[in-house]
């Protein structure tokens, strides 16, 4: 099942994602990764948020837990032979871990404690507030598109020290004005008004695309361009979004990763690149 | 003088119980996802042509879906519907999209309280993070509230209300007693918060035992008879989806399924080949066929 694997050359975009994010993780967090299903989807929301996280915790973050699929805490990687593509079956199970949250409400209780500092969504259409959408396109009585709901969603983006937008895919219906369900609250009316909302802390902190990366200006409540990913023109990102980005000028590129980061990544985190692929 | 009676089975068919499912009840469904539905069960609801029920659920699959698809849903209460790598719940989006199906929006851990607030008796369960969601603003049934002690903005979820639960487990006995196994993940600890949330427990499983057996391991019998209405012997009760430590899923069916769901024509015949004609399950397990059953059992040496 391991297939050839990038030793040197430049890095991928995954790759530049993955360290990106990893940077972000501090010492003594805890991460939650959720299971996301769909092979591009899962690739981007659900191995890169893994590989981040074991990346953080074999560099500058050594007290960092992971948890994955919301159960397994600090699952040994090198032990996996492929993607999970199930939350629940015996793979996972019986793949080494440090410790499991055993069902109902053994695995809730976590969550509403405020353990987790850091997790990761995606969704349908995310907005310029940060609000994001897994429910449905088109008029929620009458929806043009249903999908398939708002799963963990609210608990992520109101209960989580704050969360990281994963989007595999950057165009203008998925990064609209305001999107047609809120099933994730981002900054409406910036922290103040998350704080009216009865929103104390969270929110989403970083959006990921394969063209830039976003961060919000958490005072006014609006999404703004970090930076641009090497080779992608600031046209395109303004082209692929669906509200007004403002003027791009001095965004820089996104930073090439540190290499070695780059090398722990290829060597130690993901050495059959089963989750990178 | 002292009269002497039996103690009562609860064993029924299929059919008998599927007929303590009445049109337009809440029905509860056990698993979670793609794990452990009871699927014999729904395919005899849908055979008895069974009618505007309402689904109450945590997440939710291939059970939601095959109820829309066969029209035997007029509302679900859940947190998803999908079949996880097998893509969206084809069915169940389509009568969404043409307004034949209500959905009520829950977030996932308040889906679950929801059956907690039940067991307990709650008339709400409390909840303070839905400021600004919609599964709040859109949804009648949660009321916005000030938090009597602190003051802050506070939402009351109403409980499941489930009228009838159906779960799919390992082993019971003749008299309801259920057990499940103590390496045990959230599908099957949710089938025991489901089966205390009800009045109306119905469960279906892999194998009825003697009592006896049962009474060498009580830590593990969570479900205690008098909970129980009605058990059922459906071995594979579960396929096509996943039961934790007896058989995987059976990822070829649950393919079969996806494809013939994407379209309308092709799922009624899927509904006719695996479920209208087969007469039971185990005509239903005979169309599936003991080769595919065998390969994907498992055998696992209890830890």
């Amino acid at each position: 099942m391991s297939r050839p694997v990038r030793r040197d050359g430049p890095a991928t975009l995954h790759e530049v994602i993955a360290v990106a994010l990893a940077m972000d993780l501090r010492d003594g967090e805890l991460g939650f990764t959720g299971l996301v299903t769909g092979d591009g989807t899962a690739r981007f929301a659900a191995a890169i948020p893994l590989v981040a996280s074991e990346l953080a915790r074999r560099t500058h973050a050594p007290n960092l837990t992971v948890m994955m699929a919301g159960w397994m805490h600090n699952p040994d990687l090198r032990a996996m032979t492929r993607l999970p593509t199930s939350e629940f079956d015996e793979y996972l199970r019986d793949l080494p871990c440090e410790a499991h949250s055993k069902g109902y409400p053994g695995h809730t209780w976590s969550i509403k404690r405020g353990d987790i500092g850091y997790g990761f969504a995606s969704g349908a259409q995310v907005d310029v507030q940060g609000n994001l959408n897994s429910v449905c396109i088109g008029d929620p009585q009458r929806p043009k598109v249903r999908l398939v709901g708002p799963i963990l969603q609210p608990e992520h983006m109101a209960l989580f020290g704050r969360e990281y937008i994963m989007m595999p895919v950057h165009e203008r219906r998925r990064f609209v004005e305001k999107v047609d369900y809120v099933s994730g609250v981002g900054y409406p009316g910036g922290l103040e008004g998350r704080r009216r909302l009865g929103l104390d802390r969270g929110g989403p902190e970083l959006v990921m695309t394969p063209k830039c990366i976003f961060d919000f200006d958490k005072v006014v409540g609006r999404m703004k361009v970090r930076s641009i990913h090497a080779g992608i023109s600031r046209q395109d990102v303004i082209d692929s979004t669906g509200f007004d980005l403002g003027d791009l000028g001095a965004v820089p590129e996104t930073s090439a990763p540190d290499p070695e980061y780059l090398q722990i990544l290829r060597h130690e985190v993901d050495p059959h690149g089963i989750l990178l692929g | 003088m002292a009269t002497r009676a039996e103690r009562k089975s609860k064993v029924k068919t299929l059919a008998e119980a599927a007929a303590m499912v009445n049109d337009g009840d809440r029905l509860a469904i056990g698993g979670f996802v793609v794990y452990q539905r009871p699927m014999a069960f729904l395919g005899e609801l849908v055979r008895q042509g069974r009618k505007d029920l309402t689904v109450v659920g945590v997440t939710n699959s291939l059970d939601v879906d095959l109820l829309a698809g066969a029209g035997a849903l007029r509302r679900v209460e859940t947190s998803y519907v999908g079949l996880e790598k097998h893509g969206l719940a084809p069915n169940f989006r389509r009568a969404v999209e043409a307004g034949e199906l209500q959905v009520v929006d829950y977030p996932e851990i308040l889906s679950m309280e929801r059956f907690r607030a039940s067991q307990e008796n709650w008339p709400f369960w409390p909840c303070y993070y839905l400021g600004g969601n919609d599964v709040a603003l859109r949804n009648p049934d949660i009321k916005a509230l000030d938090c009597p002690a602190s003051g802050r903005p506070m939402f009351a979820v109403p409980p499941a209300a489930a009228d009838v639960t159906v779960i799919h487990a390992i082993m019971g006995d003749r008299y309801g007693n259920v057990l499940v196994p103590a390496r045990r993940l959230t599908p099957q600890s949710l089938d025991i918060t489901l089966a205390r949330s009800c009045d109306r427990v119905i469960v279906t499983v892999e194998k009825i035992v003697d009592n006896s057996v049962l009474q060498k391991y009580p830590h593990m019998v969570e479900i205690p008879a008098y909970r129980t209405a009605a058990i059922v012997e459906a071995p594979f009760g579960a396929h096509p989806t996943a039961m934790a430590s007896m058989y995987e899923e059976d990822e070829a069916q649950m393919h079969r399924y996806a494809e013939a769901a994407a379209d309308p024509e092709r799922f009624e015949g899927y509904l006719d080949d695996y479920v209208r004609n087969c007469a039971s399950h185990e005509a239903y397990l005979e169309k599936i066929g003991i080769a595919r059953l065998m390969a994907i059992r498992c055998i696992e040496v209890a830890l």
